[in-house]
C-alpha cells in the first residue's frame, strides 16, 4: 500500500452518473448494480438530489446520466431534469423503456431532457423477455423508441451483447436504423456485479466476438453517416485493458441510490476503501480530496509492468476492480492486459466457459432468491 | 467532402455548445460525448443552431472577419468535414 499524502486533485469530473434507484422492472443477469441492492427506504430524497446537482455543476460536471435501476420509477424525475437544465447540465436518461407512458416522456422532454438511451436486450421478442425477465418487453421498447423520436429527442439504442444474442447483431443494427436512432452502443458484457455472477452463462466464444467486430465494421462503413456506432469489446479476450471509467477518479463521479459516492460501479468490491456519502460531505471534497478517490490516481500505486509502461497514461493499468476480483490485488495489472502474467489463464477461463453449455441465469432481483430460468 | 453553396448545415440532433466557467472554455455536449472545440469551431457552431446554406455561412464569416470569401471557404470545408465526420454537424442536401 502506498499511503502517500497527495495534493488535492485539480481536474474536474466530466460526468455524473446518478443512480437514482436500484428498483427496476427488468432483471437482466448482467446488471452493473451490486449484488446487494439498496431498498427504496434508503434512497436519497429529492431535496438531496437537487443539492447534489448544484454541487456537481459547481464542481465542473457537464453531463448528467440519470440511471438506476430504472430512473423513471422515481416520481421526482421531472424535477431533477428541470434542475439539471437550469444548471445547464446535459441530461441523459438511461432507461429500459417498458413502463414509461407517452405523457411521462413528454413531461420529461418539457423539463429539458437532452437525450434518451434505451436498452434493448434482444431483437427477438422471446429472447428479449428471457434476458430481461419481463413479458412483452420488446414491443413496449419499440413503442417507447418511436415516442422518443416523435418528440424530436435524440435516441441511443444500447445493446448489451453476449452468447445468447450475438448471433442477431445485424438485426440490432437494422432495428436502430428502423427506429431512426442517432446512436447504437454495442457493448459486450463487462463482468462485474451480476454479470460476474453470471459470467459462464454469458461469455461469448472467440468466434462470436470476431464476427461482432466484422459486423460493426461493415455497419459503420455502410451506415456511418446516419448512425454512430460505439463498440465495447469484452475484456477477457482483449489485448490491452480498457481505461476503466477513463481512469480512477479522473472523469466520472457516481452517486449510488443511498448517497455513497464512487469512482465506478464496482469500486465497493475493493476492500479497505471508505466511500463518503453526499449526506455527510460536500461533493467537491469527496472528488478532490477523499482518500478513496485519491487511492488510484497518478502512477505511484502501480506495480510493474504498468509503472514503466508507455501505455500507462492511456489505460491507467486497466480496471482496479477487475484486478481485485480476478487476482485479489487491486494494485495488480488488470489481467485483461496481455502483459499481465495472468492473462493467459484469464483467456483460457473465458474460452472454457464459452465452450461449455450455459448454466441458468441468476436473475438480478432486489431480494434473493430468484427462481432460476433455464438460459 | 465538398459542399455546394446551397447545402444547408445544422447542428446534429442533441448537440449543444456552451461556455463552461469552471474550465474557462467552450464545451460541446452531445449524447455520451463531450468535446472541447477550438475558437474557430465555436464561431461556426454558434451560427448553426438553425439550418444555414453553406454560401451564407461563408459570406457571414467573411464579413465578420474581413477576409476574402475564397479563403474562408477553403478553411471551412476541411473543418466542416471534420465536424460532419464526428456527427456534430449535419448536411441537408436537396434531392439528387
Amino acid at each position: 500500500m502506498n499511503a502517500i499524502p497527495r495534493e488535492p486533485w485539480r481536474e474536474p469530473p466530466i460526468g455524473l452518473l446518478a443512480e437514482l434507484t436500484h428498483r427496476c422492472p427488468l432483471a437482466c443477469p448482467y446488471c452493473s448494480n451490486p449484488l446487494e441492492l439498496t431498498a427504496r427506504e434508503r434512497e436519497l430524497s429529492t431535496e438531496v438530489w437537487l443539492r447534489v446537482l448544484e454541487e456537481a455543476a459547481a464542481l465542473g460536471v457537464l453531463q448528467l446520466h440519470l440511471s438506476g435501476g430504472e430512473p423513471t420509477l422515481r416520481t421526482d424525475l421531472e424535477a431533477i431534469v428541470a434542475r439539471a437544465r437550469a444548471l445547464e447540465l446535459y441530461s441523459n436518461l438511461i432507461t429500459a423503456g417498458v413502463g414509461v407512458s407517452e405523457r411521462r416522456l413528454e413531461a420529461l422532454a418539457k423539463a429539458g431532457l437532452d437525450h434518451v438511451q434505451l436498452s434493448v436486450q434482444d431483437v427477438d421478442p422471446e429472447g428479449c423477455d428471457r434476458i430481461g425477465g419481463f413479458k412483452g418487453s420488446l414491443a413496449r421498447k419499440v413503442a417507447f423508441a418511436r415516442a422518443v423520436r416523435a418528440l424530436g429527442l435524440p435516441l441511443t439504442l444500447n445493446a448489451v451483447v453476449h452468447r445468447h444474442n450475438l448471433d442477431r447483431l445485424e438485426r440490432f443494427v437494422e432495428l436502430a436504423l428502423e427506429l431512426e436512432a442517432d446512436r447504437l452502443e454495442v457493448a459486450h458484457v463487462q463482468y462485474y456485479g451480476w454479470a460476474l455472477a453470471n459470467r459462464a452463462a454469458l461469455m461469448p466464444t472467440r468466434a462470436q466476438l470476431d464476427r461482432s467486430v466484422e459486423i460493426v465494421k461493415a455497419a459503420r462503413e455502410r451506415y456511418g453517416d446516419r448512425l454512430l456506432i460505439d463498440f465495447v469489446v469484452p475484456d477477457y479476450y482483449a489485448t490491452h485493458p480498457k481505461p476503466c471509467a477513463s481512469g480512477w477518479g479522473r472523469a466520472v463521479i457516481l452517486v449510488a441510490p443511498d448517497g455513497r459516492v464512487l469512482p465506478c460501479h464496482a469500486a465497493p468490491t475493493i476492500p479497505g476503501l471508505d466511500f463518503p456519502s453526499v449526506k455527510d460531505r460536500p461533493l467537491a471534497w469527496i472528488w478532490h480530496e477523499s482518500p478513496a478517490f485519491q487511492r488510484f490516481r497518478g502512477f505511484e500505486w502501480m506495480q510493474e509492468p504498468c509503472r514503466s509502461c508507455p501505455r500507462r497514461e492511456i489505460d491507467f493499468g486497466g480496471c482496479r476492480c477487475q484486478a481485485m476480483q480476478l487476482l485479489g490485488d487491486p494494485e495488480a495489472t488488470d489481467p485483461a492486459c496481455s502483459l499481465s502474467p495472468h492473462h493467459a489463464r484469464i483467456r483460457a477461463l473465458a474460452e472454457a466457459e464459452a465452450a461449455s453449455a450455459p448454466p441458468p441465469f441468476r436473475y438480478r432481483r432486489l431480494a434473493e432468491p430468484a427462481a432460476a430460468v433455464p438460459a | 467532402m465538398s459542399l455546394a453553396p446551397e447545402d444547408r448545415l445544422v447542428l446534429a440532433r442533441g448537440v449543444r455548445v456552451r461556455f463552461d466557467p469552471v474550465r474557462n472554455c467552450h464545451v460541446l455536449l452531445a449524447p455520451e460525448r463531450v468535446l472541447f472545440p477550438c475558437p474557430t469551431s465555436v464561431e461556426i457552431l454558434g451560427r448553426l443552431a438553425e439550418p444555414r446554406p453553406f454560401a451564407e455561412l461563408v459570406a457571414g464569416l467573411a464579413a465578420e472577419f474581413d477576409a476574402p470569401e475564397e479563403e474562408i471557404r477553403a478553411d471551412l470545408e476541411g473543418l466542416l468535414a471534420d465536424l460532419v465526420a464526428q456527427h456534430v454537424v449535419r448536411v441537408e442536401r436537396r434531392g439528387p
